[in-house]
């Protein structure tokens, strides 16, 4: 069984009835909506039009909210209906991230995401839900989309329907008769400086001069709600955490795998270093929840599919190995970190890289959708973690470290640029991800993201340099180079991923 | 109380519906004990359903509050089922009604002013004091035999007849309405055809509907209308709307125009000549109805009194209303103006049109504007068909109750003032020039009830300045449940209930079919199914709030005690004499007496007509009647009536006779010449008439006919190239409710700015784009607003809605949802200033979401820059304005408003200069036969002089 809506747009009015009396249904704080009403405008006067649509959850058949749900508090239920348990959610905002229809928010009142769930408690009472009830003009349609004798397949079948985002391959439930495509695709409307009746939010205001309007259909889109980012700069700040905790342990393995010396360097301060990101990364994490008193629900409760969780077990792997790395280092055992370096090599890797997987779920951002993203992780961790092994290595003995450090500082550095060329100029598969990148380089961020590569370059230069002069001191300038270039470039890269419209 | 479930089957639930294997409504029996899981929490509560109506706007759609068992509280408002009209659906505002009962700005206590009037200062009071100091005065106003100075002022009535008949009994003539802001223009235009004043487009059925306002958004009755008009839409009719600007509804129109303000009639009139023309018109119906021997008589006199000669002598005097000439005064292109009027022509009787405010409230001569486009129902035969537009009154039912207190026979020219004689409803807007008048009188105490006059009339510093003397108005007494910019100037701030914490009935002409629904204090209900005892609404509702019934019970009681001056007896018990009427004995008997067939269905539902309307909250009367013009009369109204030479059938009477609220006293039908005997209309000559005597004889034979009555801003009189434009400054949001929501939190952060709409175009070519700040000016003062260069609206136009422009002065209380905080300042040369200090700002309250307040736009309160500008006839005041338009001044600040309030009156003595003065035929002060609340006997329609 699989409940979804028909939204007759030939007949809805706008009237905004079905808001209100979902928000009265639920006691929704103000500012955040299940659903709303999108109206665009279109068109040159006399031939001006208005479409409005009805925006909210689409109960997908294949739900990337609850894919990415590290505690089930999403979840899915027999009925098709996509609903949450507010209990158990630790407010990590990654399903808002999954999600490719700003259908999810994190209420005011409770700090848990909430978004449509189909009046579960109501239509487990055989009643329809509240926006149903309520539409003056009955264009809200329900019912169950897997019988195809129910009124809702008849309908749906014998209408030209239209879905939200079908390039997404959710299996949206929500099918539109009648919808103009300028309301339903997020990008073919953007706002003007003004809605009709109301103010947009600044997030709109902002990014509407990286989007262009289409000179053919005119259409801007003239009244929506605010869909905030929902990471801010805990999640860049993670990804450079993260990143010198697995450059560290990748870098100091490998040289320790393959027999070389890691001097204090090597063996206490580089796992100290991993164990210092890791635990950054960590306290990251909880402090970004909005319930981070729940954070051990992510143990207790696990959602298996969620790279949220799974992210976890990586992160929590690679803190024990650099603890032992550590303790071994303490006590001058190299051969028991030679026999360890394998592993945090590999931890390290997957350290580094599964946020490639976890942003894959995010299936809202296309731009994180990137494949590279994977190696592209690696480079930078190998940027940042040598970067600032470099920076720590004159205070102490360093081993053999000297030259891969460079190596490393070099080479993430290299390839990182590299990445983020084919990043910004490579061709991207959908929409949303070009306008991903358009906002990294537009007028917004565009110099953030220029001098960031700029400071990358000198670090490439200073550690290439720094092979040619004797010591780490070179290196070490590249290396506070590199940190300083990552955490502008992923500055940039977050927010943008996360402001192209979804709605 | 016990309902066998079987006979409940048996009471209509038009709204109750089962698909797709939900329903939306629980069943009825279900209403006293329903299990509903809390959303949040999942677990189970217990709700009474119990249904009331909705109170913010006219419609009076059903609402079923959901009263938890546990304790009492109001979990949230859904629609009724049981309702005819609304049948289970509502648009925003109707949940949001829940807002209203929980908002913590709103006013919980009776307040007494300390210091100046106007000075915001307020002490809590109790009903009882309250009560003796207003029912005193009233009682020393009535003794001294001041009866016109004691006046109800009153903006959205909620309710029909209840406090009409309390003014009846106190004798007085104080009945004020908000009518002249607001639909004045559409009914004269309807009123001069049939003496109805207001339209019933059975939209349900229609082939063609042609809107000149946007009932999918706004208006008289949006949801109800929306829903017949959309079913109608489903079923292949076409929609033709005219519209200055893109709303909704034009954009779900297959026909948008976009005329230039005023030139609507012509356009009218052009589709009037296709028909004409073309011969698209219903002979039978018109030689039956229309008084085309009068047309004949009065212009040509010289024809034969044929049909065939009227029809040839109409349409040659309407062939001058060609598509071009209407293109050009309208600025639209002609090919619009002939799909108009083939899609009329294709429409055959099934033709719905429909209007109400928009251009017939806009315009001077806008009345004629509506009686254009009622003219094309008449050449078609579409009146009182399926499909066409009939009288409300076919649609409407007001439960008067049986005992009804003797007419009066006073007359206030305060309200009905000799130089507007065939105004259809009180001349409220001038108010304030009245009492400056000086030879009208003054007003001793004023109510002003759910309307806030300084803020929604034009010239509300004038207001202010009168509001402010005591020798203008004596006292101010105001009832609202919520602060208003007039509320601060008032004397007593009397709190009264929400649609959910008050008893009023209601019916209104939503379709083909006659309702009465029940607004009820909820609360005080559930109280009553659990055996709470309680006094009055008072014990039910939050604080102190009462509801009026109740009040106006107690204050009449106050005004005569021992019943001396023949008033107590009216609001005397039945059932106990000597005590006061309690509301379950008022609507025991009215629902008992007064509303045919109720006591019937209520007993076959095992109830009593109070338990019915408790339990189910309405009652449908009729439905599906049409062309009730033909009902033959009954035995009982032919007794004693004769024709008279127009065939006419009256019943003798006198001077002391009341006349009904419309039609002549006396009057019960018309005998056609093949001898059948009908109801007919309400007009003089019972029929429809295309030449109206009433016209050509009150002052203004030229326009006895429909017709073009240029309008104060038609393009002639708008210098483009002096950035002159045409504001429209009333259009309305499909989520607000005039300036009523401020205390629906959830409608508020739907609607919560206020642009001033400006073509694209237009804007371009000032160098003006979104954003930028405009001084408008108008001919007594200006606003400074803020531009939105948009495509949606028509060149030479712009447009700012009506709800916002909200403020409260430092230290006054308001609503701070929705009010700026401003500093307002008048000098003594009468120039007033208004400035916001601060815009909207999150507040702490018992609400969280005070805190959360996004939104700091409080509007422009552009209404204070208006001059009155009331039609000479209709009384309408004309609210579009003619503007200079230019970039804000260096100085200028979002918002200002300055205002020279002598300019404001010389205005209004220029307008009363276009008046035709009384008194008319027979030195009456009023034509008998139009709409008057509160109607004295027929000998207070003499003009003294």
């Amino acid at each position: 069984m699989q409940y979804g809506f028909a939204i007759d747009q030939r007949t809805c009015i706008g009237c905004h009835a079905c808001t209100v009396a979902c928000k009265t249904e639920h006691e929704v704080p103000l500012g955040q909506f299940r659903t709303w009403v999108k109206y665009v405008d279109s068109g040159a006067y006399p031939e001006t039009q208005r479409d409005m649509g009805v925006m909210r959850c689409n109960h997908c058949t294949d739900a990337p909210c609850v894919a990415i749900c590290p505690t089930q508090a999403l979840f899915k239920r027999e009925d098709g209906i996509v609903d949450f348990d507010n209990s158990r959610c630790i407010g990590c905002k990654s399903c808002m991230q999954a999600c490719p229809y700003d259908a999810i928010y994190i209420d005011e009142d409770t700090h848990t995401a909430a978004k449509c769930n189909f009046c579960s408690h109501r239509v487990d009472q055989g009643l329809e839900p509240a926006c149903v009830v309520v539409c003056p003009t009955e264009s809200i349609w329900v019912g169950d989309l897997d019988d195809p004798e129910s009124a809702i397949s008849q309908f749906v079948a014998t209408n030209t329907t239209q879905v939200r985002s079908p390039e997404q391959n959710t299996g949206p439930n929500v099918h539109y008769v009648g919808a103009s495509p300028s309301v339903l695709q997020p990008l073919a409307a953007p706002v003007d400086d003004t809605y009709i009746w109301a103010q947009p939010d600044k997030l709109r205001t902002a990014i509407k001069t990286d989007l262009t309007m289409d000179p053919e259909t005119m259409a801007r889109t003239t009244l929506n709600t605010a869909h905030p980012r929902p990471w801010g700069w805990m999640v860049s700040t993670y990804l450079w955490t993260k990143g010198v905790a697995a450059g560290a342990m990748m870098l100091a393995g490998l040289v320790m795998l393959f027999g070389g010396a890691g001097g204090t360097l090597g063996e206490v301060v580089a796992p100290l270093l991993a164990m210092a990101g890791l635990l950054s990364t960590a306290l990251l994490l909880i402090l970004d929840l909005k319930r981070p008193e729940r954070f051990w629900m992510l143990l207790l409760k696990p959602n298996p599919t969620s790279w949220l969780f799974k992210g976890g077990l990586v992160l929590s792997v690679a803190a024990g190995l650099s603890f032992l790395w550590f303790v071994f280092g303490l006590v001058d055992a190299p051969t028991a970190i030679r026999w360890l370096a394998g592993p945090a090599v590999v931890a390290g890797a997957l350290t580094a890289g599964y946020t490639a997987f976890l942003f894959k779920q995010a299936e809202g951002r296309d731009l994180w959708q990137n494949p590279l993203l994977f190696w592209h992780l690696l480079a930078q961790a190998f940027m940042v973690g040598s970067g600032l092994l470099l920076v720590l290595g004159p205070f102490m003995s360093y081993g053999d470290l000297r030259v891969p450090l460079l190596v490393g500082l070099l080479a993430g550095t290299v390839l990182h640029l590299m990445f983020v060329m084919i990043e910004i100029r490579g061709h991207h598969g959908t929409d949303n991800a070009q306008a991903g990148v358009k906002i990294m380089t537009g007028a917004r961020y565009g110099s953030t993201l220029q001098l960031g590569n700029g400071i990358a370059v000198v670090a490439a230069v200073l550690a290439l340099a720094g092979f040619f002069v004797g010591g780490l001191w070179l290196g070490a300038l590249g290396g506070i180079a590199a940190q300083v270039a990552l955490l502008m470039y992923e500055h940039v890269f977050v927010r943008a991923g996360q402001e192209v419209p979804l709605s | 109380m016990t309902i066998e479930k079987d006979t409940e089957m048996t009471v209509p639930l038009p709204g109750q519906r089962t698909r797709w294997g939900l329903s939306n409504y629980p069943p009825p029996e279900e209403w006293d004990r329903h299990t509903q899981a809390d959303p949040k929490t999942r677990e189970p509560h217990d709700y009474m359903l119990i249904p009331t109506i909705c109170f913010n706007c006219e419609s009076s759609c059903g609402l079923l509050a959901y009263v938890d068992h546990d304790d009492l509280s109001i979990r949230k408002f859904e629609g009724n089922p049981a309702h005819p009209g609304s049948r289970g659906r509502n648009c925003a505002k109707g949940p949001a009604t829940i807002n209203q009962v929980h908002d913590p700005e709103r006013i919980l206590h009776p307040l007494r002013r300390v210091g100046e009037r106007g000075s915001g200062k307020f002490e809590q009071v109790s009903w009882e004091e309250a009560l003796a100091d207003i029912g005193g005065r009233i009682r020393k106003a009535i003794v001294e035999d001041r009866k016109d100075e004691v006046m109800y002022h009153v903006g959205r009535p909620g309710e029909d007849g209840f406090a009409e008949r309390v003014l009846q009994a106190w004798g007085v003539d104080g009945h004020n309405s908000h009518t002249n802001v607001c639909s004045s223009g559409g009914r004269t235009g309807y009123t001069h055809w049939m003496g109805f004043d207001r339209p019933s487009p059975d939209y349900a059925n229609a082939k063609t509907i042609v809107l000149l306002s946007s009932h999918l958004e706004t208006g008289h009755y949006f949801n109800p209308h929306a829903q017949r008009i959309m079913e109608a839409k489903k079923n292949g009719a076409k929609v033709a709307v005219l519209d200055l600007r893109l709303s909704n509804t034009a954009s779900h129109a297959d026909l948008w125009i976009a005329p230039w303000p005023g030139s609507e009639a012509v356009i009218f009139l052009a589709v009037a000549s296709y028909l004409l023309r073309e011969g698209k018109i219903d002979r039978a119906f018109m030689e039956r109805w229309v008084n085309w021997d009068v047309y004949l008589e009065r212009l040509h006199p010289d024809a034969p009194v044929e049909f065939d000669a009227f029809i040839e002598r109409l349409t040659e005097d309407y062939a001058h209303y060609t598509f071009e000439y209407a293109a050009a005064e309208a600025h639209v292109d002609a090919a619009q103006i002939q799909a108009l009027a083939e899609m009329v022509a294709e429409a055959g009787t099934a033709l719905a049109t429909h209007t109400w405010r928009s251009a017939t409230a806009g315009n001077l001569g806008g009345w004629q504007i509506t009686r254009s486009m009622f003219f094309l129902n008449v050449l078609t035969g579409a009146v009182g068909t399926p499909g066409g537009t009939h009288p409300n009154g076919w649609d409407k039912f007001i439960a008067h109750f049986p005992e009804m207190p003797p007419p009066n026979e006073e007359w206030s020219e305060k309200l009905w003032p000799i130089e507007y004689p065939l105004t259809t409803n009180e001349m409220s807007i001038l108010l304030p020039h009245l009492l400056k008048d000086g030879n009208r009188g003054k007003v001793d105490v004023y109510f002003s009830r759910v309307y806030n006059p300084l803020w929604i009339n034009p010239d509300g510093f004038t207001w202010i300045d009168v509001l402010t003397d005591e020798s203008k108005i004596g006292m101010h007494v105001a009832l609202t449940p919520t602060w208003s910019e007039s509320a601060t100037f008032a004397d007593y701030v009397l709190p009264m209930g929400h649609a959910s914490e008050r008893h009023d009935t209601m019916s209104f002409e939503t379709h083909t079919s006659k309702w009465l629904a029940f607004r009820q204090p909820v609360m005080r209900v559930a109280m009553d199914k659990q055996g709470i005892p309680y006094t009055d609404s008072r014990d039910a509702n939050p604080g102190e709030v009462w509801e009026e019934n109740e009040f106006w019970f107690a204050l009449s009681w106050e005004i005569d005690p021992d019943g001396e001056l023949g008033i107590r007896q009216w609001f005397e018990s039945r059932e106990h004499p000597g005590e006061r009427m309690t509301m379950d004995e008022y609507y025991d008997i009215l629902f008992n007496k007064s509303v045919p067939g109720l006591p019937d269905a209520a007993a076959a539902a095992g109830l009593t007509p109070l338990e019915y309307m408790r339990k189910f909250g309405a009652f449908e009367l009729v439905k599906d009647q049409y062309r009730l013009d033909e009902r033959p009369l009954t035995e009982a109204e032919l007794d004693g009536a004769t024709p008279d030479a127009n065939g006419v059938l009256r019943k003798p009477v006198t001077e002391e006779t009341q006349p009904p609220l419309v039609g002549e006293a006396g009057a019960v039908g018309l005998q056609h010449k093949d001898g059948s005997k009908v109801f007919g209309w309400l007009s003089p000559s019972r029929k429809l008439e295309i030449f109206s005597t009433t016209l050509a004889d009150w002052g203004w034979p030229e326009h006895a006919m429909p017709n073009y009555f240029e309008s104060h801003v038609s393009a002639r009189n708008i210098d483009r190239g002096n950035d002159e434009f045409v504001l429209m400054p009333n259009f309305r949001l499909p989520t607000m409710i005039h300036t009523r929501s401020g205390n629906a939190k959830y409608l508020n952060e739907i609607s919560n700015t206020h642009p001033l709409w400006f073509n694209a175009d237009d804007a371009a070519a000032m160098g003006l784009k979104t954003g930028d700040l405009a001084r408008v000016s108008t001919e007594i003062g200006h606003f400074v607003a803020r531009v939105w260069a948009t495509e949606a609206i028509r060149p030479g136009v712009v447009g700012m809605s009506h709800h916002m422009g909200r403020w409260h002065q430092d230290g006054h209380p308001g609503s701070r949802w929705v009010m700026g905080k401003v500093d307002l300042n008048r000098n003594d040369d009468g120039i007033w200033k208004l400035r916001y200090k601060e815009g909207i700002k999150p507040f702490t309250s018992d609400d969280p979401d005070s805190e959360r307040i996004y939104w700091d736009d409080p509007g422009v309160h552009q209404n204070l820059t208006f001059p009155v500008q009331p039609d000479p006839v209709s009384g309408m005041h004309c609210w579009h304005q003619k503007v200079r338009i230019e970039k804000a001044h260096p100085t200028d600040q979002y918002g200002d408003v300055e205002v020279d309030t002598n300019k404001a009156r010389e205005v209004y003595q220029r307008w009363l200069s276009m008046t035709r003065p009384g008194p008319g035929p027979d030195g009456l002060r009023r034509p008998e036969f139009m709409m008057r609340h509160v109607t004295p006997r027929r000998k207070a329609y003499h003009y003294q002089g």
